[in-house]
């Protein structure tokens, strides 16, 4: 617990240093939920039948989508970040001889990211209910926080697996279909091609089960089919993330190469 | 007791190596070639070689950051590829990357999360800490943030986090370079300090500074092209590159100009003579490169007198270690381009 915490306390410190940028990151998250909020108005107030099996209502199912789409990519970019930031900083080396595991580093250096994205997916819920487009008395806690967590574990694992990637290429971007996911649209309006492909990317039953757990407060044991599937993808995508990273680590030590970037 | 043993090390780069599959062989640049040696518990190792003689690529492979291709390297009986982390727990590495701290932060704060890393308990930490930061005098600047500090400031914070674990091997990379030669005089001192505190405590210091080996090294090792080309004390490396090579005579004289009365003479063992004006009006210092043993001494001191002229002192002049090391180097690079010729 030491350990996580000296990360996250200066992963804080770090963040905070930079009060301007941590400030109008926050005022950027309010502001998108009023963007939001406007255009709900414009789409209309009723509710929509595409939406009509989250309760039809526009801007949470874009609430939702917005914010827990916040979170994968924490686990999409910041892993890679981190290292990317680590080589180009110096600090790498430095903390690649400790004791300490570099998948242990990587997973405590992404602490504060998660802390901040938490943040920001209560921001959003909480403005979205101060505009009385979410109703946080249907909100299912349980169902929500389980789906949380199963989301993190199974982009944790592509996210380490990416930031292998980059120890060893030292450069690129990940390249996702977030959007064929359902994230600003039901994927049911995809076209039957696309659907195929968003079965099998983890955030399509993230983003379904957290939309049912808050917007219709659907319980665990209703959740319990999408449950299953997170929890399948994130075993396999977590052994192939470790498994890939453990493997750019010992490539990076072979070819000398973990340091530079 | 043995800390370190490296046993017929080859380590090798290629450009053309992607995913593991390397490229020909031909290929491949080799970093270090058959490299031997071992340090024993409380040596202080000298590491010296000119750049891109393999210093950084060896001391890398001691800190567990690079896996060699073939041979074997233990460290504290662990081999550093198949076992590291016994390693990194009594190790500390002073590197002169001042990148290799967070700006943002406090010096202070800086220690403190390095020495959660190596699992420092807290209270053992704070004690630590500020006892480091006592020793290389950053106590009044300890809570200022890293980014105000200076090169000299920055150079004592990585010290002091590479003896924050206490550990039983330093490797040092460069410990003063980029210093002021006062801030480099003060980080040598201390370095010699704690040596004489901790005993025990071996370190290998890698180095182009060859008169920081000397003033801070029991022994060094020396080198060239990722090959060792000389390993032994100053003394006997020293008396070796002496035996092989000539010794060095200042002769202060006054009533003697060397124009016209003397010149190189192997005959008598006189490979090299030149000549200095003195500090004081009328003297000269000659300086003479002889063969060792021969009568070159003599025979340049008879021509003197023979002259005239008198002589005001003599010394036989211990060989800089940067003249031998220089020396060597050289007649490593001869050999190889022999060779390839």
């Amino acid at each position: 617990m030491r350990l996580a915490w000296a990360f996250f306390a200066r992963d804080a410190s770090i963040a905070m240093s930079y009060r301007i940028a941590f400030a109008t990151q926050l005022f950027g998250n309010l502001l998108l939920v009023v963007i939001l909020y406007y255009v709900s108005q414009t789409v209309g107030l009723e509710k929509l039948p595409a939406l009509a099996e989250y309760g039809g209502n526009f801007m949470g199912f874009v609430l939702i989508g917005v914010a827990l789409t916040d979170c994968v990519l924490v686990s999409l970019v910041g892993f890679a970040l981190q290292v990317r930031e680590s080589q180009t900083t110096g600090t790498l080396e430095a903390t690649l001889i400790s004791p300490v595991a570099l998948p242990v580093i990587l997973i405590y250096s992404s602490l504060w990211n998660y802390f901040m994205s938490a943040v920001r997916f209560l921001i959003y819920l909480g403005a979205g209910a101060a505009l009385g487009r979410v109703d946080l008395r249907t909100v299912n806690g349980p169902a929500a926080v389980a789906i949380f967590i199963l989301t993190v574990l199974c982009f944790l694992g592509i996210g380490i697996l990416w930031a292998g990637i980059v120890l060893v290429v030292k450069r690129g971007e990940a390249v996702m279909g977030l959007l064929v996911s359902g994230m600003l649209a039901p994927v049911k309006l995809l076209p039957s091609w696309l659907r195929h492909v968003s079965e099998f990317i983890p955030l399509t039953a993230a983003l379904e089960g957290m939309r049912l757990a808050v917007l219709k407060g659907s319980s665990v044991g209703e959740l319990s089919p999408i449950l299953v599937r997170l929890c399948v993808f994130a075993v396999f995508l977590l052994a192939v993330g470790i498994g890939g990273f453990n493997y750019a680590v010992k490539l990076g030590r072979q070819q000398g190469s973990l340091t530079q970037y | 007791m043995k800390i370190i043993e490296a046993r017929d090390v080859f380590k090798g780069y290629s450009r053309r190596r992607l995913f593991g599959f390397r490229g020909k062989r031909s290929d491949i640049r080799p970093a270090l070639n058959s490299v031997s040696f071992s340090v024993r518990k409380g040596e202080t190792v000298g590491l010296l070689g000119p750049n891109g003689a393999g210093k950084t690529t060896l001391l890398k492979i001691l800190s567990t950051l690079i896996e060699i291709d073939f041979g074997s390297v233990t460290v504290f009986g662990h081999d550093v590829t198949r076992d590291p982390l016994p390693v990194r727990k009594r190790l500390g590495l002073v590197t002169c990357d001042e990148r290799s701290f967070y700006w943002r932060l406090s010096g202070r704060r800086n220690l403190a999360f390095f020495s959660t890393l190596y699992r420092v308990p807290a209270a053992a930490a704070r004690e630590r800490i500020d006892m480091l930061l006592d020793t290389v005098g950053l106590t009044e600047a300890a809570d200022r943030p890293y980014h105000s500090y200076s090169s000299g400031m920055r150079q004592k914070l990585a010290i002091a986090r590479g003896l924050l674990s206490g550990p039983d091997l330093v490797l040092y990379d460069e410990p003063t370079r980029s210093l002021d030669p006062l801030s480099a005089q003060n980080i040598r001192q201390w370095i010699v300090e704690n040596r004489a505190r901790l005993p025990h405590t071996t370190s290998l210091i890698a180095t182009n500074q060859l008169h920081e080996a000397e003033q801070l090294c029991d022994r060094v090792i020396i080198l060239n092209r990722g090959e060792i080309i000389a390993d032994g004390s100053i003394t006997e490396i020293r008396r070796r590159f002496e035996a092989k090579e000539h010794v060095a005579h200042r002769i202060q004289c006054r009533g003697f100009a060397l124009a016209g009365h003397l010149s190189p003479s192997p005959r008598h063992g006189l490979v090299g003579i030149q000549e200095e004006p003195g500090e004081e009006s009328g003297s000269t210092w000659l300086e003479l490169r002889a063969v060792r043993d021969s009568e070159a001494l003599s025979f340049v001191l008879d021509a003197i007198l023979r002259s005239g002229g008198v002589v005001l002192q003599c010394q036989t002049r211990q060989v800089p270690l940067d003249e031998i090391f220089v020396s060597l180097v050289l007649a490593e690079r001869r050999a190889v381009e022999g060779v390839e010729a």
